[in-house]
């Protein structure tokens, strides 16, 4: 056998890296990428590769500072700037993010990709109009790039126009026939718009099509069920669990439809994979549904003023469910500090570590955090978070235990429709999200050690322009 | 001293002559060698031998002569006497490294290890700088059982020769076999990073990474050392023969065809390349390649085994027969070619079934067997059991859509399930059985002995098999057992399994009616109603109304397998045609989309007076796409004897009866279980005779062709078919009934 000789092409090398990164084949990309470095000078485009494949094997930190460096040698350079706005973007670095994607577009004006991103950007920092003049350009210079499209109906209905959301995706899914994504967005638009018929008709249409897979049974399930067709939703669950047996996202929801024996809480993976999924688009989408919890929670604490009794701050806090933090961002200025979060997403604690108020912030299992041994806090909030909790003593029995005594928890839950005749104390909604009675949340309380200093009914957010009940709790510990 | 002739610019013939010239004319000794090697060059060996044997007589102090002359014996493979002249140049001079590695050499093939190790210490001593003594020090020391040293010397070969790929792969081997392939892979990484443009380390750690059962990663690994040397052909061999001993296929299909550009007279790299065609449908050029290494190789029997399963995939039962047959004379006493004969029988007529019972009885006699097992089994009669799903197929294929719904529905109190079948992956039926199973195992790379001892230490009670002799299945694990209750079903059921240690087959009243039990070599567990239960895929289209009268008159079809269409079928079939003035046969399956099969199909109807045009013949297609053809379809029709399986579940779920006429194998009545099961009984026939009679009446009678067709998949669904809880429940029924016949008759 002869020695091996490889004098392997530069170009060709760069080539098959891509390819690698595109199959997901990272650890072939990475020794490929090791011998393009060894055969060329560092560059924008080796730069580009140790980005994207950075961002394949989830390392955005390696990818920024990669781009980092990359585009100060290289300022003009569109693609670096396209790239690092997405690196940005990801890790919920929004505005830094707009301004790599607006220089791209600056640089490189025919490109449609920075348009996207940018569109996409704008959405995301409430900025609804710019960003559809930004994606229509780009869907205009490819009305086939269905992510594009996609992009394009979501910052139109986060401008409130949802006609025109729907007219866009009709047009996409019109193109682009076999994407799924495109139809569960539009069902999923048509469900947000509460027009349940018009969600059956769709995902009916894609079922027909064949375009289908579990997240839109999923969604067919939850329409049927919303027009009361529990035997068709059950049908439509069951074709959603074939399809996607382990998605926790289906099993919550069948589990919600009671084909599926339910938790007594939302499986952490489900929690994990709805935020992930919204982690961008969280917050201006509960800020546009009118979501109250922050701001009673404030109104609650002024009122209170727990830090009057104790002389100094009311802290240390913790923010359970902190999410992209917008309870922290609400409360920041108040002497509560300092401010630690837990969630379960991490994405959604990007953006909150983005806002800068949280002394800490942990990617946990609340009751695991909760069980911990740790310093006692002066208050804890869990807002829109016992949603997710069916019974409630296993989360305010370890929530009590680590308060210090005149400390105060303040809870948000969802409530039962007021029409509703004798509810349980607690059960698992259509939506996927549990709802307590009032009498349920103070017995548990009460158990749990809490003297129950208010339990008022608050609207927590609209849907539709429909109140969704609940209640303020503010619990004390004696 | 060397000497090598010069013979730059110019050919052998004209150097021959010159040197000839020179040495008569000067007669120098060096001159002389290199008459001798240039003799030797130009294909004259004798010559060129019998001037080395006079100079070595003329200068007895030189060692180059005798050298020279045990290179060119053993290049002839006349190694004895090679050995007597290296003895010669090691007497003139003991520590010429050249004669000290060609003797060793010698010594090691002579399986002398002893010898050469002696000689190999003497050379690695004089010229440390030889890799190659290094590495065949390494071969020596592993010859003798001195792993740990074998893995130092290749250390060192591999360090002077670090783009040596034998040498490496040598040292990987030595690190499996002394148990330091982790340390070896953690080396070959930093070697990789310290030298990215060395393909080598890549290559070796694609190897071990291989040898571990991790496949993807290193199929990865030789991605990337193929990148680095794309032309060289022993990387391109690596690459491919690994890839095509993975589901890749598309992938392996190109790596093979760059590996045979890089070396097209490799068989065995052609044989592979055929053997991926084949699993990619495309059989007409994978007989075509195989063909071409018989004629170059000469009659081989591994290569006539996938010629006759190619060839038979094509329809063309009595040549895939008659090459089985060859293949078993060639070599008889082997499980392969009795394996291929047995999987061909099935499709061809006129085969009874005692003729299959005892094909599979020689192939499951030749199977490898250890000592039978004792079982600890706690012998509770009524505990929960475990039970264990061996397959290669649990995934989208007959085998899960006709098994998974049975699994799900079995009672979890009293079954645990264990998968054995390679990673489940993002196939969604794949998904199914993970969310049902308990535990999952990949019995990938395990031998056969290897896996029945991990399956027995995983306390499996019940092995239900589903792959039989077909390319994923494990017969031959389950010819060591890996559990006290083995049972046969779904997944290359043709008919019983032959194997002494299989106790059950799974069946039912219609597949296995009493009549029929001794053609089996197992005892029948039969089902309350159907063997199998259909799992619809969510995606099916609607149905459509009937297309006769719609688009013309009554189409016929089948969308089975071409290796299912004989040429009995194909007669009856066309009597249909010619009762059935302007009806249409559309005809579908991977193998048509080769235009060739296509033709020799239409020629075939044609010699039966049958218009050509009035069949239609389709290819491949994706699932979907094929559930939709059926709306093209009023009348499925079964062929014979091998009788559609799943292809009949999936023609009632769109509205298509089949017309079928079970025969004595399990496989020729498939399709009576299934239409008996969901209330179709009356499309079951007994002889020819009525099976053309029945679809020339269905054409006949429109209305009610129609109506069943309107009402069918509705009916389907609520029969058993289709009742995945009631199948669950008759499953866990008939799967407790064995166990109890274990635990009570021990």
């Amino acid at each position: 056998m002869d020695t091996l000789a490889a004098a392997p092409d530069p170009d060709h090398l760069a080539r098959r890296v891509r390819e690698m990164i595109d199959n997901g084949q990272l650890n072939a990309a990475r020794a490929v990428l090791a011998a393009v470095r060894r055969l060329s000078p560092p560059g924008p485009a080796t730069a580009e590769l140790a980005a994207r494949l950075a961002i394949a094997a989830g390392q955005s930190d390696v990818a920024a500072a990669e781009l980092d460096a990359a585009v100060a040698a290289d300022p003009g350079h569109a693609g670096l700037r396209r790239l690092r706005a997405d690196v940005r973007h990801r890790r919920g670095e929004h505005v830094p993010a707009a301004i790599d994607a607006a220089e791209a577009v600056v640089l490189d004006p025919h490109d449609a990709s920075g348009k996207a991103i940018l569109g996409v950007l704008m959405t995301e920092l409430g900025r609804p109009a710019d960003a559809v003049a930004c994606l229509a350009e780009a869907v205009a210079a490819e009305p086939a790039n269905p992510a594009y499209v996609e992009a394009l109906a979501a910052a139109q209905a986060a401008g409130g126009a949802t006609d025109l959301a729907a007219e866009t995706l009709a047009a996409g899914i019109a193109r682009c026939l076999g994407r799924v994504d495109l139809r569960n967005a539009a069902v999923l638009l048509a469900i947000r718009r509460r027009d349940f018929a018009a969600a059956e008709a769709l995902a009916e249409a894609a079922r027909r099509a064949g375009i289908a897979d579990a997240c839109l049974f999923g969604l067919l399930g939850h329409a049927l069920s919303c027009l009361g067709r529990h035997a068709d939703a059950a049908d439509a669950y069951d074709a959603a669990l074939k399809l996607g047996p382990h998605d926790p996202y289906v099993r919550h929801l069948v589990a919600a439809a009671g084909t599926l024996p339910g938790g007594d809480r939302a499986p952490s993976p489900y929690v994990r994979a709805v935020f992930e999924g919204y982690a961008n688009r969280f917050e201006p989408h509960l800020v546009a549904l009118g979501y109250r919890v922050p701001g009673l929670f404030r109104a609650a604490l002024l009122r209170l003023a727990p830090w009057n009794a104790t002389g100094e701050g009311a802290g240390p806090t913790l923010d359970l469910g902190c999410g992209t933090g917008l309870a922290g961002l609400a409360l920041h200025d108040l002497p509560i500090r300092p401010l630690h979060g837990v969630d379960l997403a991490p994405r959604m604690l990007a953006q909150a570590a983005a806002k800068g108020i949280y002394a800490s912030l942990r990617e946990a299992d609340i009751l695991a955090v909760l069980a911990e041994p740790g310093p006692d806090y002066g208050l804890i909030l869990a807002a829109d978070v016992l949603c997710y909790f069916g019974a409630l003593d296993p989360v305010l029995q370890a929530a009590f235990a680590r308060m210090r005594p005149g400390g105060l928890m303040l809870v948000s839950t969802e409530s039962p429709a007021p029409d509703e005749p004798d509810p349980p104390p607690w059960r698992l909604g259509p939506q996927g999200r549990f709802v307590h009675t009032a009498a349920y949340l103070r017995t548990e309380a009460e158990a749990a050690g809490f003297a129950v200093r208010c339990l008022a009914a608050e609207t927590q957010r609209f849907e539709n322009d429909a109140p969704v009940p609940g209640l303020l709790g503010i619990l004390a510990r004696p | 001293m060397t000497a090598e002739p010069v013979l730059d610019g110019l050919s052998h013939a004209e150097a021959l002559g010159l040197l000839r010239a020179a040495a008569a004319r000067t007669a120098s000794p060096l001159t002389c060698l290199n008459l001798a090697i240039a003799e030797e060059h130009a294909g004259c060996p004798a010559r060129g031998r019998r001037l080395l044997r006079e100079l070595a007589a003329l200068l007895p102090g030189w060692d180059e002569p005798p050298l020279r002359l045990g290179q060119s014996l053993r290049s002839a493979g006349r190694n004895a006497e090679a050995a007597l002249a290296y003895d010669e140049a090691l007497a003139r001079n003991p520590i010429r490294p050249e004669s000290l590695i060609a003797r060793a050499a010698l010594h090691l093939a002579a399986a002398e290890p002893e010898s050469a190790h002696l000689m190999l210490i003497r050379c690695c001593g004089v010229a440390p700088e030889r890799a190659e003594a290094w590495d065949l020090l390494g071969l020596t020391l592993q010859a003798t059982g001195d792993e740990k040293l074998a893995e130092t010397a290749f250390a060192e070969a591999s360090r002077r020769a670090p783009r040596r790929l034998d040498y490496a792969l040598h040292r990987v081997e030595a690190s499996k076999r002394a148990g330091t392939a982790d340390a070896e892979l953690a080396r070959l990484a930093l070697a990789a990073a310290a030298d990215p443009l060395n393909p080598v380390p890549l290559a070796a750690s694609g190897v071990l990474l291989h040898r571990d059962g991790r496949r993807e990663q290193a199929i990865e690994a030789l991605e990337a050392a193929v990148a680095l040397a794309p032309d060289d052909p022993a990387l391109a061999r690596l690459h491919a023969g690994l890839l095509a001993r993975s589901p890749r296929v598309a992938s392996a299909e190109a790596a093979l065809a760059r590996a045979i550009a890089l070396d097209p007279a490799d068989p065995a790299l052609r044989n592979d390349h055929a053997a991926v065609l084949m699993r990619m449908h495309r059989h007409a050029e994978a007989r075509e390649i195989l063909q071409a290494v018989l004629d170059a190789q000469g009659p081989d029997a591994s290569i006539l085994c996938n010629l006759a399963n190619a060839t038979v995939n094509l329809g063309l039962h009595a040549e895939a027969e008659a090459l089985a047959r060859r293949a078993i004379a060639l070599s008889p006493a082997a499980a392969l070619p009795r394996r291929t004969l047995a999987n061909v029988l099935p499709y061809c007529p006129g085969v009874g079934a005692a003729v299959l019972r005892d094909a599979l009885a020689e192939t499951a006699a030749r199977l490898p067997r250890g000592p039978a097992p004792i079982h600890a089994n706690s012998r509770d009669p009524d505990r929960k059991l475990r039970l264990g799903l061996l397959s290669g197929t649990l995934k989208t294929h007959p085998v899960g859509w006709l098994t998974v719904a049975g699994f799900e529905t079995l009672d979890p109190a009293g079954f645990a399930v264990t998968c054995l079948s390679p990673p489940a992956g993002a196939d969604p039926i794949a998904r199914r059985f993970a969310a049902l199973a308990e535990a999952w195992h990949d019995p990938t790379g395990l031998t056969d002995a290897a896996l029945a001892e991990r399956a027995r230490g995983w306390g499996l009670d019940i092995v239900i098999d589903l792959g039989g002799y077909g390319d994923a299945g494990r017969m031959a694990a389950l010819a060591h057992r890996l559990a006290p209750v083995q049972i046969k079903w779904v997944g290359m059921q043709t008919h019983s399994s032959g194997l002494p240690e299989m106790d059950w087959i799974l069946t039912d009243r219609w597949e296995t009616p009493p009549e029929l039990e001794r053609f089996y070599t197992e005892r029948p567990l039969r089902l309350a109603d159907g063997y199998v239960c259909y799992s619809p895929p969510p995606y099916a289209p609607d149905i459509a109304p009937l297309p006769a009268g719609r688009t013309g008159p009554v189409t016929f079809g089948c969308f089975n397998n071409l290796a299912k269409i004989t040429a009995d079928g194909l007669a009856v079939w066309a009597d249909i045609l010619r009762r059935t003035p302007g009806a249409r046969l559309v005809l579908k399956c991977h193998q048509l989309a080769d235009a060739p099969t296509a033709d020799r199909l239409r020629a075939a109807f044609a010699a039966h007076g049958i218009d050509p045009v009035r069949i239609e013949c389709r290819g491949g297609s994706g699932h979907r796409t094929l559930l939709g053809e059926y709306n093209d379809i009023d009348v499925a029709l079964d062929p014979f004897p091998y009788s559609g399986g799943l292809t009949t579940c999936e023609a009632l779920w769109m509205g298509v009866p089949t017309v079928t006429m079970p025969g004595e194998s399990f496989a020729s009545r498939h399709s009576a279980s299934h239409l008996s099961n969901a209330g179709l009984a009356d499309w079951v026939v007994p002889d020819r005779d009525r099976y053309v009679a029945r679809a020339v009446a269905a054409a006949a009678d429109l209305p009610a062709l129609a109506a069943l067709r309107a009402g069918l998949r509705a009916q389907v669904k609520a029969s058993p078919l289709c009742d995945a809880p009631r199948f669950g429940r008759s499953l866990g029924a008939a799967l407790r009934a064995a166990w109890r016949d274990w635990c009570a008759r021990r």
